[in-house]
């Protein structure tokens, strides 16, 4: 191995922390640990001519190892590995500490203390870099070629997006025609614009060429070049890992050719069999073999394999002048390869059958809104006419009752966003076509919130229909006069009202598409407490699921209108794009790697992994190790956190590297106060030290501050040698417990403090030595509370007595 | 021979005779034996409750340690009381804290609350133990023809969360039991609300008011009698169309019958058994309708 | 000046008194639908008592009308409303509680001082009609176990019930 030369440069911050701490003390310091061959300072080190410096160094092969002392290392850090790497040096053997903000700045009122802390961080720095290991990049091939789940505006929209970048699309759609919620809906608000549009996928270049750029209607029948569609599909597995996945669809059969079938309508009239129209939302009854509307895509017949009596009738084939009609249509299993998924399973009404006090089911002119769509719509099952389902005959006054099951803690407590605007469209488009209809629209609260949404609100009301604040409480039937009874207060009057109705519109709650559980199982990705797929983040990474190669799109993360959907497929599509265009994924190896001669194959780091990288191997001799899966490891070490037999080690982050650390900092101690060490995650720990020293706070200087990956790589036993070896306090600093940056990491960390105090009261050891603190980043006056309150609870409690056992 | 130990409460020995004699009669001729224990009180309904929880509690508590020492379950005739002891003995047993609270109360007394024994009403009882198949089987003299208002009160369906009895908003089981009996068990507007009867002695016009409109939507519905599951009701509804008539000036004789009664009459027993003087609104017409030939409006 | 009679919110911390009691804990979930008022067979027959306007005073902080008012004892225990609100608040049992808090404070209507005066007499609030009890043989009933009224009246000193009457009592002779 080459012989281990540390360069060790100090930033004075243009001088202005040597106002504050001793540089020569310092760098005289530097000078005698080992290995330490070149001890420089200079103003700034991050960019210009400090910077040259390091790598003119490294190229010089003078030093091997680097520890830089810089302000704001999160930010700075990031050019000087870039420079050291190119300076031909691993950018994993760079140590980069803060003076700064974890030195200098809060403890400025006592600078003897501080220069001895600063001693202290040096020498970890150095000890520490010393044992860093090189860390590889690893390359991973990414194929060009998506998944899209789902063919309604989110996924048709990101499937084009991605198809016209170049990439391969698989658009799968579970039922047998494109178009989802949305088609269905008749038209969009604000802007009522015709909703069938969105039957089939178009593609840019058409509408580049021709003029209309609003109108899809006449894009969707060609060829759609790198995209493969398969509707009557679903997706029943998946394996591999992102950038290569490999996926399981099966497909049901049409039972008719898609090739030959011309539309002709002959076989629905001789078809014997009806069942209710789901596409209509059971308005009406469709048969055995049906379409849905002329513009749909594929643009062919399909057969409803529950109801059709295949072989005991088959009239459809007969009569079919193409020979479109094939019975015998097996089932496929098609397997593709795909570097991305993304989701876009959308939304769908939620049945108020279960809401029994409004009697949906029970009298038959109780519908909701999709119904109602389905009727206003002149393509549907009354050609635009709205009537009463009990006597066929137009309604005359319609009371819509909002919020049925939502913002419902029974039920489903969230609110739906997009019904109160879906019940003003309707009762819009009504009353405006009729104007003798009376209509009531019940609320508890109206909620426009969009661009133009307020402008709805108030049309309707300029157009005379009634608002009502108030929920009904039940929906009655007067069977003599075959009317229904709203039973609504009036809550602004206080009054009770009876209101009269030959209709009622319910507006249900929107609740994940059918199945939505299922395919989290099958993608290994999670849903949220309302049972909506989780979205990361909404507001930094939008589309992402933890899951790195899964994406969303559309109502599948929560309920969306049509513009705002739209927005968010194109959002995914661009995410994926970005993920795959490289043709590969490029990772740092700092991962984690079992030690299979000790790995006891006993289960607690699969489960524990919050990314599912860690699966279980069956060796020749049959017993099972522990496999970590290079591409979704995180590099947390919660999985080190968890194993009883130390089997497990997290590069770059090993408890012997931990330990030399621990020794370094409290070696120098320079301070009557008790030393204390605060061991901080990377995340919400360790930056809030610095928000604290960034916020000028100040804190006393025997605090001692360690990085860890996350809190969770802590082991009991490494809690225990901090006292081991001078510290008289222990301070475990992570994010909260519900906002683990690693998910369970903050959580684990917790029960282990808890268990740690519980021996420490067996070795004799006041457990208040040891404390567990949770915070976020802007913070730091949280840190600093609680280092000046250790202090002095330490100082109270006097010097640590370590039994001889321990 | 199932064993249960009747819970009486105030209100029935108090002034309703007859449905105490319907029910005994009744069960015991099904085969229900109904044990009456010492010290039984008050179960601590919701006049108890109003005034103070924790009483009202530690009192319905008491009554149950009452039959947690027999080793027997207890099954009520009023719903009040059903609501008052099921309530109880249901948030005793989930609420760890509550019960020690309780039962710190109790041991003044002398007194624990276990949690082993389970309280039912009598409706319970005729489904679970008997079943409607067997009690079908039972009736000699079936009530066809009868036309049943059902009103089983509120307090036998909510709340529904704790007292697990039937489905608050489509209930069938008095429905059911009714119908066992031959008759037939027709809809009515605002079946399911309450008759107002907790409000008597605070705001008798309130009360009145809210009673009447159940005797007028059964009279609409052309019911021959509303059958009820609680003393209460039947007060209320019962005497309610006496007060009616000085206070709305209208005659009302919709007889009111507790299910025990029907119940009694359908398994082939005497009405002169029944004490049928004890209500206000005689019930001439149902016997008429029913067939029997002799008045027993007259005490014996 | 004749005009809209203004409320005395006179305790902003009502809604926390309320949450404070067994049963009162749901309050502040309320957002004023108007489910149980219109499920409420009381409100319908009279303005004097609406379910929700009740709850909504109690959140604002009148205390005084809440607890010296009319409207907690028209409450007819349905519980319809606790059934049927969306947002769970178990607005019976809050009228309960805010009939206990009334007590404490000496309101207490006589109907309810009759009740408690039978319970503390006799064990029961509707009390026993000694014709009735004589009659009970000749009706073919057994004889009527007697209450424990001794071990009953150790419950409710241990509760504080008795001294609830009192302070009634003492209110009313002042």
């Amino acid at each position: 191995m080459d012989e281990l030369k540390v360069g060790v440069f100090l930033s004075t911050c243009g001088n202005q922390l040597s106002k504050i701490l001793d540089f020569d003390a310092l760098m005289d310091f530097a000078k005698k640990i080992r290995s330490v061959v070149i001890v420089a300072k200079s103003s700034e080190y991050w960019r210009g001519e400090g910077l040259r410096t390091i790598t003119e160094t490294i190229r010089a092969g003078k030093i091997n190892r680097v520890v830089v002392a810089e302000s704001l290392p999160k930010l700075s850090e990031v050019n000087i590995v870039q420079a050291i790497e190119d300076a031909g040096l691993n950018p994993s053997l760079v140590e980069i500490l803060d003076l700064k903000d974890h030195c200098a700045i809060p403890h400025k009122s006592t600078p003897s203390e501080a220069v001895a802390k600063a001693k202290a961080m040096i020498l970890a720095a150095v000890e520490h870099v010393k044992l860093l290991e090189p860390v590889e990049k690893a390359e991973f091939y990414a194929v060009k070629s998506v998944l899209v789940i789902g063919g309604g505006i989110a996924g048709m929209q990101a499937a084009e997006d991605l198809a016209d970048l170049g990439f391969a699309v698989n658009l799968v759609e579970k039922a047998s025609f494109l178009g989802g919620l949305a088609a269905r809906a008749g038209r969009f608000f604000p802007t009522d614009d015709c909703a069938i549009c969105i039957q089939s996928p178009s593609s840019d270049v058409k509408t580049i060429t021709h003029t209309s750029r609003k109108c899809v209607y006449r894009s969707g029948f060609t060829e759609i070049p790198n995209m493969k569609i398969y509707t009557n599909s679903r997706v029943t597995k998946v394996d591999g890992v992102p950038g290569n996945y490999k996926v399981t669809i099966e497909k049901k059969p049409r039972y008719v050719n898609e090739a030959k079938c011309v539309q002709c309508d002959l076989c629905t009239a001789v078809c014997p069999v009806e069942v209710p129209d789901e596409y209509n939302a059971k308005l009406n009854k469709r048969k055995a073999i049906y379409i849905n509307v002329p513009s749909v895509y594929p643009p062919a017949y399909v057969i409803d394999d529950a109801a059709c009596k295949f072989y005991d009738c088959a009239k459809c084939v007969q009569i079919c002048p193409t020979g479109a009609v094939e019975l015998n249509q097996q089932p496929e299993k098609i397997r593709i390869n795909v570097g991305g998924i993304i989701v876009a399973t959308g939304f769908q009404e939620y049945d108020p059958y279960v809401i029994k006090e409004y009697h949906y089911g029970d009298y038959p002119d109780v519908i909701t809104n999709l119904q109602l769509a389905r009727m206003i719509d002149s393509f549907g099952p009354t050609k635009g006419a709205v009537i009463r389902p009990s006597t066929k005959e137009p309604a005359k006054r319609i009371v819509m009752v909002q919020c049925v099951g939502s913002r419902d803690r029974r039920w489903n407590p969230w609110c739906s966003s997009i019904c109160c605007m879906i019940s003003l469209k309707h009762a819009i488009l009504i009353k405006t076509a009729q104007p003798d209809i009376d209509i009531t629209i019940c609320y508890i609260d109206v909620r426009t919130t969009g661009r133009e949404h307020e402008y709805y609100y108030e049309k309707a009301r300029d157009l005379g229909i009634k608002f009502v604040k108030g929920r009904p409480t039940e929906i009655l039937h007067d069977p003599e006069v075959n009317m229904l009874v709203v039973d609504v207060e009036d809550a602004i009057l206080g009054k009770l009202l009876e209101i009269e109705a030959d209709l009622v519109v319910l507006a249900p709650s929107l609740v994940p598409a059918e199945g939505a559980r299922e395919l989290s199982k099958i993608l290994g990705i999670e849903l949220d407490d309302d049972g909506f797929f989780k979205e990361y983040n909404a507001k930094l990474r939008p589309t992402e699921t933890k899951m790195r190669g899964i994406f969303l799109s559309g109502g599948a993360t929560f309920p969306k209108d049509a513009p705002t959907t739209s927005l968010h497929a194109h959002s995914a599509a661009l995410k994926v794009s970005k993920f795959l265009s490289t043709g590969k994924i490029v990772k740092d190896k700092r991962i984690a790697i079992v030690k299979e001669e000790y790995c006891g194959d006993c289960e607690f780091c699969p489960v524990t992994c919050p990314y599912g990288a860690i699966s279980l191997v069956q060796k020749d001799d049959e017993h099972f190790v522990a496999q970590v899966s290079d591409i979704l490891c995180e590099g947390c070490g919660v999985c080190v956190g968890t194993c009883p037999v130390n089997a497990i080690e997290l590069v770059n982050s090993r408890p012997d590297q931990m330990l030399v650390q621990m020794n370094a900092l409290m070696s120098v101690k320079g301070t009557s106060k008790p030393l204390i060490l605060a061991i901080c995650c990377s995340e919400c720990g360790h930056a809030a030290v610095d928000s604290c020293g960034m916020a000028m706070m100040e804190y006393p200087a025997n605090v001692r501050v360690m990085k860890v990956p996350c809190t969770g790589i802590l082991q009991v036993h490494q809690i225990l040698e901090a006292f081991k070896v001078g510290a008289e306090g222990v301070m475990v600093v992570g994010c909260k417990t519900d906002g683990c940056h690693y998910e369970v990491g903050s959580e684990k960390a917790k029960r282990k403090v808890e268990l740690t105090k519980i021996l420490l009261r067996e070795y004799g050891i006041e457990p208040e030595r040891l404390e567990m603190i949770n915070l976020v980043y802007i913070e730091g006056d949280k840190f600093a509370e609680a280092a000046k309150t250790m202090t002095e609870k330490l100082e109270k409690l006097g010097p640590l007595q370590l039994m001889k056992s321990l | 021979m199932t064993s249960y130990a009747l819970f009486l409460g105030c209100t029935i020995p108090a002034r309703q005779p007859h449905y105490e004699i319907s029910a005994r009669k009744s069960l015991a001729e099904l085969g229900i034996e109904l044990i009456d224990l010492a010290g039984m009180t008050c179960c601590g309904p919701a006049p108890v409750q109003s005034i103070d929880l924790e009483t009202s509690l530690s009192v319905a508590a008491y009554n149950i340690t009452l039959a947690e020492e027999a080793g027997l379950n207890i099954v009520t005739l009023c719903t009040g009381c059903f609501e008052s002891l099921a309530m109880t003995n249901t948030m005793l047993k989930k609420n760890k804290l509550l019960k020690e609270k309780v039962n710190r109360i109790l041991s003044n007394a002398g007194r624990e609350f276990k949690g082993n024994v389970e309280v039912r009403h009598y409706m319970q009882v005729l489904i679970n133990d008997v079943g409607l198949h067997q009690l079908k089987k039972c009736v000699s003299k079936s009530l066809a023809g009868l036309k049943v208002a059902s009103f089983s009160g509120c307090h036998a369906l909510r709340p529904s969360g704790l007292l697990k009895l039937d489905d608050p908003e489509r209930p069938h089981i008095f429905d059911d039991l009714i119908e066992a009996l031959g008759a037939k068990s027709v809809w009515y507007r605002n079946k399911l609300k309450c008759c107002g009867g907790l409000l008597r002695g605070y705001a008798d016009d309130v009360a009145l008011a809210i009673a009447r409109e159940k005797i007028v939507n059964t009279t609409k519905a052309s019911a021959d009698c509303i059958a009820t599951l609680c003393p209460f009701c039947f007060l209320t509804l019962d005497m309610g169309q006496i007060l009616m008539k000085s206070a709305y000036h209208e005659e009302h004789s919709m007889p009111i019958l507790h299910y025990s009664e029907l119940l009694s009459l359908s398994l082939g027993m005497n009405p002169r058994e029944l004490a049928l003087d004890f209500h206000k609104i005689k019930v001439d017409k149902v016997l008429d309708k029913l067939g029997y030939v002799q008045s027993v409006s007259t005490t014996t | 000046m004749a005009g809209m009679e203004k409320e005395e919110l006179t305790n902003l911390q009502f809604s926390k008194e309320i949450k404070e009691h067994m049963g009162g804990e749901t309050i502040t979930s309320c957002y004023q639908c108007g489910t149980c008022a219109s499920s409420c067979p009381v409100a319908k027959i009279t303005e004097r008592f609406n379910p929700r306007n009740v709850i909504r005073l109690a959140l604002l902080g009148d205390r005084k009308k809440v607890l010296l008012g009319d409207a907690i004892w028209l409450c007819s225990s349905c519980y319809n409303c606790q059934e049927r609100c969306p947002q769970e608040v178990e607005i019976t049992d809050i009228i309960y509680v805010l009939r206990n808090i009334s007590m404490k404070e000496g309101n207490m209507p006589n109907i309810y001082s009759e009740f408690a005066a039978g319970l503390l007499k006799e064990g029961r609030i509707v009390p026993m009609s000694k014709f009735l009890e004589k009659k009970r043989s000749d009706i073919g009933l057994p004889p009527l176990k007697p209450a424990d009224v001794y071990s009953l009246r150790k419950i409710l000193a241990a509760t504080g019930f008795d001294k609830i009457l009192q302070r009634k009592e003492e209110k009313v002779s002042l």
